[in-house]
C-alpha cells in the first residue's frame, strides 16, 4: 500500500509500506524525519502529529482518549489532528495522504 | 481436554469458557512452541476462557482483544504484570508495573534515548558489534548461533548506551539471566543486589552531570517537580537490562531457525536486502513470544466473561499475531503479507519502547549476516528444544555452513 506525507516547504513524499505497522512506524522506517516518535508508540508524547484530510477520518477513524488529551497540548492542532501512532495501517488506508504539521 | 474436567471450575466461570491451557507450556511444545496456541483459535472456543493452570487466570485469545487489555489501563491495571500472580506480586519494576498517570514520568525519561533519531545515532556502531561477532564464526563454518551471537549483541548495544565497560558485559548478563530463569547458582535477591551493587559507582558519577548516555539520563530524570531517586534509576536499569534482552535474544533464534529451514525465503533476502524490513515485520509476526498479563480493575462483562476484580487475564502475544481471523493462514510466512497484524509489541502506555532499538538490531543482523553468511543450516544431529516462560526460546541454535561459500563482504 502506499502513503503520502505532504509538509509546507518540501515535496510529497510517498511510501510504500507492508505488514503490520502503524503509521507512526512506517513514517520513521521510510525516513520522514518530521515524525519524531519520541515514545515509541506509546500515546505519551505526541510528537508523531499528523492531519488527516476529512476524506479519509472514515477510515482512520477519530482521535478517542489519551490521544485526545494529548493533542490538547500540541501546537497547531486542527480537525484532522491525530497521533499517526494510533493509526493501525490497514488495507483500506491505501492511497491515504496526510500532512504534517509546521516545523 | 478431557483432563481440565477434574480441575475446579470457579463459579463465575462458564463451562464452554473452562480450559485446560498452561501459557509457559502450550500442547506440543516438544516440537513448536508457536503451533500449540491455535488450539485457543478453533471452532467454538470463546474470545475469553479461562485456565486453572499459574494459578487460575483468563486469556484473551484474538489480537483486538490482546490489543484492548494491554491499552486500556482503566480496567486492565499493570499492578501485577506477571502469572502467577502470587509471583507476579513480588516483581515491582519501574516503569513497567505503574499505570497512567504515575507511570509517563517515569517513560519520558526512557524516550529520549530510545526515539527513533537517539537509535539512529548509534546504528553503526551496532552495525560494527554484529559485524565483529559474525566475522568471528564466518571461516570455521559452523556456531551455536545463541552463544555466539544472539545472546552476545543485545547486551554488548545495552553496555553502549548505557556507558559501560565492554568487558564487563558476561558478569551483567549473568546476573540479569538469574533475575528472569535463575539456574539456582545465584538467587534473584542476590542478583539484583550484585546489579544493583555494581551499577552504584557508574550511578553516583553521572548524577549531576550531563552526560547523554542512557544511565546518565535516568539518574538525572525528573519525576515531576522532583529528582529521580537512586532506587528508581536503579529499577529502571535492571528493568531495561532485562527486557531488552532475552526478547531480542530469542526472536533471533526463531528467526535464525526459520531461515535455516527455509532456503528460498532466505535467498530471497540474500538477492534483495531491501525486502528485510517487510520479512522482519512479518517474521515478528509469526513469532512472538511474550507472554505477561493485566490485572482485573472491577468486576465487569467482558465479550461474555464475568471478570472479577483482581481477576488476571493473560496477554500471550503469540494469539495476536497467529489470530487466523486477522491473519488468515497464519503459520504460513509471507514476506509481502499485507494488512497483517499483531501485538508482538505490545499496544498503550507500555507498548515497548525498545521496539525500534530491537527492530535495528534485527534488520542489521539480518543485513550483515546474509551478506557474508548466506547459506547455512541447521546441523542435523540435535533436534531443537523449545523453552516456554515470559519470553520463550529455542534453547540452542547450532547452525553449520561451508566457508567456501562466506564472503568478506
Amino acid at each position: 500500500m502506499k502513503i503520502t506525507f505532504k509538509a509546507a516547504g518540501s515535496e510529497d513524499r510517498t511510501i510504500e509500506v507492508h505488514g503490520s505497522l502503524t503509521l507512526m512506524e512506517a513514517a520513521v522506517r521510510h525516513g520522514i524525519d518530521e515524525i519524531l516518535a519520541e515514545c515509541g508508540g506509546a500515546c505519551s508524547c505526541a510528537t508523531c502529529h499528523v492531519y488527516v484530510p476529512d476524506e479519509w477520518l472514515a477510515v482512520t477513524g477519530e482521535a478517542g482518549g489519551m490521544e485526545l488529551e494529548l493533542l490538547e497540548c500540541v501546537e497547531a492542532r486542527r480537525p484532522g489532528s491525530r497521533l499517526s501512532c494510533q493509526i493501525n495501517l490497514s488495507p483500506a488506508m491505501d492511497g491515504l495522504t496526510v500532512e504534517l504539521p509546521p516545523a | 481436554m478431557t483432563e481440565a474436567l477434574q480441575l475446579e471450575r470457579p463459579a463465575h466461570v462458564r463451562p464452554e469458557q473452562f480450559v485446560d491451557f498452561d501459557i509457559y507450556a502450550p500442547p506440543g511444545i516438544e516440537q513448536d512452541f508457536h503451533a500449540g496456541w491455535q488450539k485457543l483459535h478453533e471452532p467454538g472456543v470463546p474470545d475469553v476462557v479461562w485456565t486453572p493452570r499459574n494459578g487460575g487466570h483468563w486469556i484473551v485469545t484474538r489480537n483486538h482483544l490482546l490489543d484492548e487489555v494491554f491499552a486500556d489501563h482503566t480496567r486492565f491495571s499493570s499492578r501485577v504484570i506477571l502469572l502467577p500472580k502470587a509471583s507476579g506480586e513480588q516483581h515491582n519494576l519501574i516503569p513497567t508495573t505503574l499505570d497512567p498517570p504515575v507511570h509517563r514520568p517515569y517513560r519520558n525519561v526512557l524516550n529520549s534515548s530510545l526515539a527513533p533519531r537517539a537509535v539512529s545515532a548509534i546504528e553503526e556502531g551496532i552495525r560494527d558489534i554484529a559485524i565483529d561477532l559474525i566475522e568471528k564464526v564466518r571461516l570455521q563454518g559452523h556456531c551455536n548461533f545463541t552463544t555466539a551471537y544472539s545472546e552476545v549483541l543485545p547486551i554488548r548495544v545495552f553496555m553502549t548506551m548505557f556507558g559501560l565497560p565492554l568487558e564487563d558485559s558476561a558478569k551483567l548478563k549473568a546476573w540479569a539471566d538469574a533475575t528472569t530463569r535463575g539456574d539456582g547458582s545465584i538467587s534473584m535477591g542476590d542478583a539484583l543486589e550484585r546489579i544493583g551493587v555494581y551499577l552504584k559507582p557508574f550511578l553516583d558519577e553521572r548524577k549531576g552531570k550531563d552526560g547523554t548516555d542512557m544511565l546518565s539520563r535516568i539518574v538525572n530524570g525528573r519525576i515531576g517537580d522532583r529528582q529521580m531517586t537512586d532506587t528508581e534509576a536503579l529499577q529502571m536499569a535492571v528493568q531495561l537490562l532485562i527486557a531488552g534482552l532475552d526478547t531480542v535474544v530469542n526472536f533471533l533464534g526463531f528467526t535464525f531457525v526459520f531461515l535455516a529451514q527455509n532456503p528460498e525465503h532466505r535467498r530471497m533476502l540474500v538477492d534483495n536486502p531491501a525486502l528485510i524490513p517487510d520479512a522482519l515485520e512479518e517474521l515478528l509476526r509469526r513469532y512472538p513470544l511474550v507472554t505477561i498479563g493485566r490485572e482485573v480493575v472491577e468486576d465487569m462483562e467482558y465479550h461474555g466473561a464475568q471478570l472479577k476484580k483482581g481477576d488476571m487475564v493473560a496477554t500471550a502475544t503469540p494469539l495476536g499475531g497467529l489470530d487466523p481471523s486477522v491473519n488468515p493462514d497464519p503459520m504460513r510466512i509471507d514476506f509481502k503479507r499485507a494488512g497483517a497484524q499483531h501485538v508482538t509489541f505490545g499496544t498503550g502506555p507500555h507498548k515497548c519502547p525498545g521496539a525500534h532499538l530491537a527492530r535495528t538490531e534485527l534488520r542489521i543482523t539480518l543485513e550483515e549476516w546474509l551478506k557474508r553468511i548466506p547459506e547455512f543450516r541447521l546441523a542435523d544431529d540435535t533436534p531443537l528444544r523449545y523453552a516456554g516462560g515470559i519470553a520463550a526460546s529455542i534453547v540452542a541454535v547450532p547452525l553449520v555452513w561451508d566457508p567456501a561459500s562466506t564472503r568478506a563482504a
